[in-house]
């Protein structure tokens, strides 16, 4: 019982997670940053300015 | 009939992956968690699901999927590097059919470590896949949580729907891995886009929190314990009120405590008085017997090594006499000692160089995500903010790991190293934003130095 029952919800999410994925273009593909500020980070790992 | 749901839910992700091929590694991932064909007694049993999974999920990348921005990070290099080296050490391993069985499934989850990352090209990617391990693993701890409420559980008692003690299902690893995942659940909590915050996803997350909570409880594994304190020292660096914060957990903490099962009490206690504890004095004995060990195999033994081990130790063992209470030594002697720590167990298994690999994967995350936590907290949410965040669960879920298995021989568990391949998903997708955004024309939106 207890254990149908954990089965059932998290399977039923991640059906319904599938499924939303199914209609989500930006899975595959995603806009570039490109307004986006430049991440520079800090210390010695600081980038360079573009 | 079990059987038949299972189907028809690797059915419908299969039916999914046609349109999202990303969804075959999802369904490998959720496989490979939580192993249904060990929770059927037959038809799914005999199919070989999982390879079926991976080769669909290896497939569509070779053939569909976008291979542009793929990029190898230095982190991969040294899990193939890892991964050469074990077949090697398995191939003169002193005892070479375990080891062949241990390299079988480690192998695997070493590949696929390798592989994910190249897949994790877009951040709704990276977020499915930190969705679906947390609800794979919730399976398991959903069935735990709610016996322990039950029946408050029990070392090795807790029925965790298979009974054969192995994957994720083994006491001491799931209750590792749920304090591990109460990081991931948080951030899904409150970055999520598949299934936005509201009150329903409040509800969920923090009823699943709780359910990884009581695993260590419930399976009474030590080592479970352990990781709830550090989480909650882990919490302590975004506290603003520290002082309400610590004594808010230490009264949580008193007034949970009768209503923990007395068996639980108990064996806690035995945390801090050790040496009358057989299984904390083996531990320490087989730690030094590998520290020996290695010294004349510094390549270790291979997979498996351990099972050389004979460990003489004294414990100490109470004696009720009438009303006097008498210590007493006792010498035991044990074989084949499994190493009960992963740092162990890659020092015995792998020997010196193992170990130096496998701690720079796993310390080179743990500074990775750190890296990129810092770069990212402060931006704006369309600006990258998700990335700091998710890079700090995944360390605080990675350090969780790396502490509890000081005490669990844990060095090659899958689940970890898909956390390990999102990390490096993590870092690789915020080198090439980076490297998108710097590429246009000076002077245009620039923002001065944080």
């Amino acid at each position: 019982m207890i254990d149908n029952f954990s089965l059932a919800l998290s399977h039923g999410l991640m059906l319904l997670a599938a499924w939303r994925l199914m209609f989500r273009s930006d899975l595959d593909k995603e806009e570039s940053p490109a307004r986006h500020s430049d991440a520079r980070g800090f210390g010695k790992n600081r980038q360079p300015d573009a | 009939m079990r059987d038949l749901v299972f189907i028809a839910f690797l059915a419908a992700l299969f039916i999914a992956g046609l349109k999202r091929p990303f969804i075959f590694v999802l369904a490998y991932v959720y496989i490979d968690n939580v192993a249904p064909q060990r929770l059927t007694y037959f038809l799914l049993n005999t199919v070989p699901i999982s390879q079926i999974f991976a080769g669909l999920a290896i497939g569509a990348w070779l053939l569909i999927d976008d291979k542009r921005h793929s990029r190898i990070a230095p982190r991969q290099i040294m899990l193939l590097i890892l991964l050469i080296y074990c077949g090697i050490t398995t191939s003169q391993a002193d005892f070479p059919d375990s080891a062949w069985d241990k390299w079988d499934w480690v192998w695997k989850a070493l590949a696929f470590a390798i592989f994910l990352p190249l897949t994790l090209r877009t951040k709704l990617r990276i977020e499915a896949l930190a969705l679906f391990m947390v609800l794979s693993a919730a399976s398991i701890v959903i069935v735990g949580g709610i016996k322990t409420l039950g029946s408050g559980g029990g070392y090795g008692s807790l029925n965790l729907m298979v009974t054969n003690n192995t994957g994720l299902y083994e006491s001491s690893i799931i209750s590792c891995v749920a304090i591990a995942m109460i990081p991931l659940i948080r951030y899904l909590m409150k970055f999520g886009t598949i299934f936005p915050p509201d009150w329903r996803v409040t509800v969920f997350g923090y009823a699943l929190i709780f359910a990884c909570l009581l695993m260590p409880i419930g399976t009474e594994a030590r080592t479970g314990l352990v990781c709830v304190a550090l989480l909650a020292i882990l919490a302590l660096r975004f506290t603003k009120r520290r002082m309400l914060y610590l004594t808010s957990i230490a009264v949580i903490g008193l007034a949970a405590i009768p209503l923990m099962p007395a068996s639980f009490t108990e064996r806690m206690g035995s945390i801090k008085e050790y040496k009358g504890d057989a299984s904390a004095s083996t531990r320490i004995e087989v730690w030094k017997w590998t520290w020996d060990y290695v010294k004349d195999n510094p390549m270790g033994g291979g997979f498996d090594a351990y099972r050389s081990n004979e460990i003489r130790y004294n414990t100490i063992v109470r004696e009720q006499n009438g009303s006097q209470v008498e210590l007493k030594r006792v010498l035991i002697v044990d074989r084949a000692r499994a190493y009960h720590s992963a740092y162990f167990e890659m020092l015995g298994e792998q020997g010196y160089f193992g170990l130096v690999l496998w701690l720079a994967i796993h310390f080179g995350g743990i500074w990775r995500m750190e890296v990129l936590f810092r770069r990212y907290r402060d931006r704006s949410a369309d600006d990258g903010r998700w990335i700091g965040w998710l890079a700090q669960a995944l360390q605080q879920s990675h350090l969780v790991y790396l502490v509890g298995s000081l005490f669990v021989g844990i060095a090659f568990q899958p689940f970890v190293y898909i956390l390990v391949a999102m990390q490096i998903g993590l870092d690789t997708y915020a080198r090439r934003r980076t490297a998108e955004a710097a590429w246009r024309p000076l002077g245009t939106n620039r923002l001065s130095p944080a």
